[in-house]
C-alpha cells in the first residue's frame, strides 16, 4: 500500500484516481489543485508517490516536477498526461519523471503503475 | 449513425412517430453486437485482447478493427468477415421499419429520395450514408472550410461515439459569428496554431457528456459538471494535438476554462458542430486561428 498525493486541477480526474487507487488498497493522503499547492503538500506530507497532472494553472506539472525533484531527487512522481503532449513528456523525462499515466484513465494501467512505484 | 439521422427525418416529416422511432432504435440495439464481442464469440480474440483494444480506442483515434490488426490479434480478412457478421446498421433499421409494419420498402425509398433532395446530397453521398460506416457518414456533415477544422470535428464526434454515447448523431456543421448558449467548457491550444475547442449547451444538455464521462449523476450544469466536460474536451484535444504532432505541428494544451452562466459566444466565423444525444442538442465549438469571446 502506498501513501499518495494527487495533484490535478480537475475534480473529475482527482475523483477518478482516488476511487481507483483506494479500491486497490492505496491511501490518498491529500489532494492539490495546482503545482504550487502540490509542491507545498509534498514538502509537508512526504508521500510515497505523487501523481502530477501536466496541464494545470498557476504552476504546471512540469515546473512542479522540477521543484519536487530539487527537494527530493529520490521522490517517485507519476506524470498524468493527455495524448498529444509528446514534447512535454520529453521535458518531464529529462526532469526525472518516474512514470506516465494517460487520460482517459484505464484502471489496470493505473494500478500497475502505482504498484510498481510502491514496491 | 444514419439510422438516427434518417429516423429523425421520418419523424419530422410525419412519416412515423417519435415513439415508433424509439421502438425501432431499441430493437436495433438488441441485434447489433459490438465487433469485439463477435470476435471473442468466434474465438478469434480473447476477452483480455478485446478489452485491451477497447481501452486503446479511448486514447487513439482508430477503429477497433484497425487496432486489432495492428496488434496482430486479427487479420484484415478476419475484420472484414466480422464486419459482415455485425451487419449494416442502416439496413437493420430499414428491416425493422418494414417488419413492424410502419413503412413499406417503396415508402422508405421515397422518403430517402426526399431526404436527399432536401439536403442536396449526391448519389455518391447517399452511398456513403447508407453504407452504415460512421466515418463515411460523418464526413458529409463536416464544415469542409479547412482541413484542420474537419480533422478536429471528426476526432470530436468519433471520440464522442466511443466514450460518451454510441447512439449520438450529428447535424451539418456551420460557421457563424455568434451563438446563443447557457454554458460552455473549452480549452485553448497554443503553438503553431491558436485554437479554441469545447462543448456548449442550452439548459442542462451538457449533462449528456458530464454524467457518463465522470460516472456521476449531476442534476445541473454546475462547475463540477463543466469540469467533467472539460476533461472530455481535453481527451479530444489531446488526440488532435497528437495527430498534428505526427505531422510536425507543435501544439500546447492550456488548462480548460468554464462558463457556468453564459449567454453568447461571439467571434469571427467559428465552427458550430451540432451533436444530438438523448433528445438533447449540444454544440462542439471550434475556432482555429481566430479569437472567440464568451459573454
Amino acid at each position: 500500500m502506498a501513501k499518495i498525493l494527487i495533484v490535478d486541477d480537475s475534480r473529475t480526474s482527482r475523483k477518478m484516481l482516488r476511487n481507483i487507487l483506494e479500491s486497490n488498497g492505496h491511501e490518498i493522503i491529500d489532494e492539490a489543485v495546482n503545482g504550487q499547492e502540490g509542491v507545498q503538500k509534498f514538502q509537508a506530507l512526504k508521500p510515497d508517490v505523487v501523481t502530477l497532472d501536466i496541464t494545470m494553472p498557476v504552476v504546471d506539472g512540469v515546473e512542479a516536477l522540477k521543484m519536487i525533484k530539487a527537494l527530493d531527487p529520490e521522490s517517485k512522481v507519476v506524470m498524468v498526461t493527455a495524448a498529444g503532449q509528446k514534447s512535454k513528456m520529453i521535458e518531464c523525462i529529462k526532469a526525472g519523471a518516474n512514470e506516465f499515466l494517460t487520460k482517459p484513465f484505464e484502471q489496470q494501467e493505473i494500478v500497475d503503475v502505482i504498484n510498481k512505484m510502491s514496491n | 449513425m444514419f439510422d438516427q439521422i434518417f429516423g429523425n427525418y421520418l419523424v419530422k416529416t410525419g412519416r412515423i412517430t417519435k415513439e415508433q422511432l424509439s421502438d425501432v432504435i431499441e430493437s436495433e440495439s438488441k441485434v447489433r453486437v459490438k465487433l469485439g464481442l463477435i470476435a471473442v464469440a468466434e474465438k478469434l480474440m480473447t476477452t483480455e485482447q478485446a478489452d485491451e483494444v477497447n481501452n486503446l480506442q479511448a486514447i487513439r483515434d482508430r477503429r477497433f478493427g484497425d487496432i486489432a490488426v495492428e496488434k496482430g490479434y486479427l487479420t484484415e480478412a478476419q475484420v472484414g468477415s466480422l464486419l459482415k457478421k455485425q451487419g449494416n446498421i442502416y439496413m437493420i433499421f430499414v428491416q425493422n421499419l418494414i417488419d413492424k409494419g410502419l413503412m413499406t420498402l417503396e415508402q422508405v425509398d421515397e422518403a430517402l429520395k426526399s431526404y436527399q433532395d432536401q439536403q442536396g446530397f449526391t448519389h455518391s453521398d447517399m452511398d456513403d450514408l447508407v453504407s452504415g460506416d460512421v466515418d463515411r457518414t460523418v464526413r458529409l456533415f463536416l464544415p469542409s472550410n479547412t482541413e484542420l477544422c474537419d480533422k478536429h470535428c471528426g476526432i470530436a464526434i468519433r471520440t464522442f461515439l466511443r466514450i460518451i454515447n454510441s447512439g449520438a448523431y450529428v447535424s451539418k456543421a456551420y460557421l457563424t459569428d455568434t451563438l446563443k448558449i447557457d454554458n460552455f467548457a473549452m480549452q485553448q491550444l497554443a503553438g503553431d496554431h491558436n485554437i479554441y475547442a469545447g462543448f456548449a449547451g442550452i439548459g442542462n444538455s451538457l449533462l449528456t457528456i458530464a454524467n457518463p464521462f465522470a460516472d456521476e449523476e449531476f442534476e445541473t450544469v454546475d462547475l463540477d459538471a463543466l469540469d467533467a466536460v472539460g476533461e472530455f474536451t481535453n481527451c479530444i484535444n489531446g488526440l488532435f494535438a497528437s495527430e498534428l504532432g505526427n505531422e510536425g505541428v507543435d501544439m500546447d494544451m492550456l488548462p480548460p476554462a468554464f462558463y457556468e452562466k453564459a449567454s453568447r459566444i461571439t467571434g469571427n466565423q467559428f465552427c458550430v458542430f451540432p451533436i444530438h444525444v438523448e433528445e438533447q442538442e449540444i454544440f462542439f465549438i471550434l475556432a482555429i486561428d481566430s479569437i472567440i469571446s464568451v459573454n
